[in-house]
């Protein structure tokens, strides 16, 4: 029945794409499709950027990748059912704190003695995930019963706890100065900063760190992908669109929504531990309600409730900030720091804040839906309009 | 259509009995010991003036009110304080007087929200895109086809629903109930706002879901046309109290409607 969806490539007509029957997308169309080719570009260009980019660009890079897969969680929670959540933060401490206790040695830092349960590194690094579902679990009750932005104020205590445990409980957190971050080790390969020379280039953590965040990002797009286009993405929708009729349709709606919190908080966790592997060092300060705040920017400005949003808002909001700090010595009108004039690091942060308000006020779908405009306007003549009944007047606001 | 017709005829076995519901909200009592039995297999219309607690009554029948006092029952099963997913899954869909179907979800996935309490797969089974979901939705997307073209919207199932004329719309949420492969139909106002050709369509299609597929219909509607041709039964309510009841034929000359409906006699 899919055969003639309206993911059928823009330049295929009808006929033929009914004719091609068989699976969702018969190999044939993909082939056609522009899209196919972009995607396979646009990898090999991912796949390929650590031989070119230096460390700047590729820390930036990866923190994009942890900000999209924490993204992809909070756009199922606050996109896809309507949840809106401040506590993303806590739960991106709870993946990142979580990996350091569980993969760190017990060893006395700046004073406090660290526990540590030394457990290998990639075991901890699930344990980490697993350990944010849990604090999601716990707080699911909560977040079952609350909908909308009542559930935003609720979680906005879930940062105020999270701050003042990553601040006093020093023996797991280390305290203000946070704790190290063990490197990442799979089956004897270390993501550390171990020299390893790969085609002439010298392979620091950042560079192994990148293949590691991309095939992370790229199963946990997959998997957002399929639940929100499958049966749990339909009662999601269904409770964010009419909540009552979502019931009356036998989604239970309390227990999805807790669901869904569970699910999205252990995307911040696992964003959490990518970010803890990035910094290679773990301070409180950084989850706080600004974190927060900033995850419920990208899916806004990426577009809510898709897997493409958050990634694409993700990229922009943790990219965008770098690009223009970086050249900000290039842009007009800014002096030297301490001259009096506009720093360069403030012009950046207006330019930034002028380019989200200008998303939000002229792609209220988000970045998204510019990509998705320019692949589906081709075929708007490829539905005809209501085909079998003359189409009769309609008068919608007879009863209302 | 028929293929599991038969199977189901004799679950559709249970009459719906309301006995005496009553609903308040805050000093208004909405619903004040409403009685009345859908028997299996018949179309039972609900009518009354505005306000006479229609709506309330389908959302007491869905469990979307909870009554105040008094009992619903589907057969045995008590259905009275169960919430209204509980009362979902024993078979009982409904349609809104207003529309709740999501503008912009397709036609399919509209309908394949009422295959929910049908099907299983969960977060896990989708994420990772388990054969058995796989299997699932492919086995229940035909289904949908199946109901699409039983209600005659086969045509516009890649469509967002948003972008369909309104009695379209409205024949998708039948379609939607439908597709729960229900024992009980609640349907509020299902022709209303639809142009003379939708309107004859949708009686149509009424019909034939209580004939087919032996469904016992709830109906709320205005059209005396339509409820005096569909209707096996009517329940009139005025101000949240019966009035009257019976068949069409005794209720259209009953003196307490007509004075519900004109006033009382000078």
């Amino acid at each position: 029945m899919s055969d003639t969806t309206a993911e059928a490539p823009a330049e295929t007509p009808a006929v033929t794409a009914s004719v091609h029957g068989g699976g969702p997308e018969s190999l044939t169309d993909r082939l056609r499709s522009p899209r196919t080719y972009a995607v396979l570009v646009g990898s090999l260009l991912l796949l390929a950027l650590p031989f070119y980019l230096d460390r700047f660009w590729l820390q930036a890079g990866l923190f994009a990748m942890a900000a999209a897969i924490g993204a992809i969680g909070l756009n199922m929670l606050t996109g896809a059912t309507g949840q809106l959540s401040m506590g993303h933060a806590f739960f991106l401490a709870v993946g990142a704190y979580g990996y350091c206790v569980l993969a760190g040695e017990s060893s006395t830092e700046n004073g406090h003695t660290l526990t540590g349960l030394g457990l290998p590194t990639w075991l901890a690094a699930i344990l980490a995930v697993l350990l944010a579902g849990a604090a999601g679990g716990i707080f699911s009750p909560i977040a079952g019963r609350l909908r909308g932005a009542y559930l935003g104020i609720a979680t906005l205590a879930l940062i105020f706890i999270g701050q003042h445990v990553l601040f006093n409980a020093g023996s797991l957190t280390g305290g203000y100065n946070g704790r190290a971050v063990p490197p990442l080790s799979v089956f004897g390969f270390t993501f550390d900063d171990s020299e390893l020379i790969v085609a002439a280039v010298p392979f620091g953590s950042s560079e192994k760190l990148w293949y590691a965040g991309l095939l992370a990002l790229l199963l946990s797009a997959l998997f957002a992908r399929g639940v929100l286009r499958g049966r749990p993405g339909r009662a999601m929708n269904a409770i964010r669109d009419h909540r009552i009729a979502a019931g009356v349709m036998g989604v239970p709606v309390a227990r999805y929504r807790a669901g869904v919190f569970v699910l999205s908080s252990m995307y911040a966790g696992l964003a959490g531990v990518l970010l803890a592997l990035v910094f290679q060092r773990t301070v409180p300060e950084y989850f706080g309600m600004i974190l927060s705040l900033e995850y419920l920017a990208m899916i806004v400005i990426g577009g809510l409730g898709s897997v493409a949003g958050a990634v694409i808002g993700a990229a922009f909001v943790s990219l965008l900030p770098q690009v223009f700090t970086h050249y900000s010595d290039s842009l007009p009108l800014v002096s030297a720091p301490g001259t009096g004039g506009l720093a360069p690091g403030e012009a950046s942060r207006y330019l930034y804040g002028a380019a989200v308000v200008a998303v939000v006020l002229f792609l209220p779908g988000g970045l998204a839906r510019l990509g998705l405009a320019r692949t589906k306007k081709p075929q708007a003549p490829k539905n005809p309009a209501v085909p079998k009944q003359p189409a009769a007047p309609k008068n919608p606001g007879e009863k209302s | 259509m028929t293929t599991t017709t038969s199977a189901r005829q004799d679950i559709t076995a249970a009459a719906l009995a309301v006995q005496d519901v009553t609903v308040r909200f805050a000093g208004l009592t909405a619903l004040d010991a409403v009685s009345f039995t859908v028997e299996p297999g018949s179309v039972h219309a609900v009518i009354g003036p505005n306000g006479a607690g229609k709506s309330t009554c389908f959302n007491v029948l869905s469990g979307v009110y909870r009554a105040a006092s008094g009992h619903v029952r589907l057969g045995d099963t008590e259905l009275t304080g169960l919430p209204p997913h509980a009362i979902a899954d024993l078979g009982v869909a409904r349609t809104f007087q207003n529309l709740a179907l999501p503008p912009h979800a397709t036609v399919a996935d509209s309908l394949l929200l009422g295959r929910h309490r049908l099907t299983r797969s969960g977060f896990l089974a989708t994420g990772l895109r388990l054969p058995s979901a796989v299997r699932e939705e492919r086995r229940h997307r035909e289904r949908v086809r199946e109901i699409a073209e039983f209600i005659g919207l086969e045509g516009q199932l890649e469509r967002p629903a948003g972008s369909l004329p309104y009695g379209q719309q409205k024949l998708v949420e039948l379609g939607r109930a439908l597709c729960m492969e229900p024992k009980v139909l609640l349907l509020d106002e299902p022709i209303a706002g639809m142009t003379a050709d939708e309107r004859r369509r949708t009686a149509a299609v009424v019909a034939d879901v209580r004939d087919s597929l032996g469904i016992s219909i709830v109906m709320v509607e205005h059209d005396m046309g339509v409820v005096m041709r569909l209707a096996d039964a009517v329940t009139v309510l005025d101000f949240g109290r019966r009035i009257a009841g019976g068949t069409p034929a005794e209720v259209q000359n009953d003196p307490a409607v007509v004075q519900a409906y004109l006033g009382a006699p000078q």
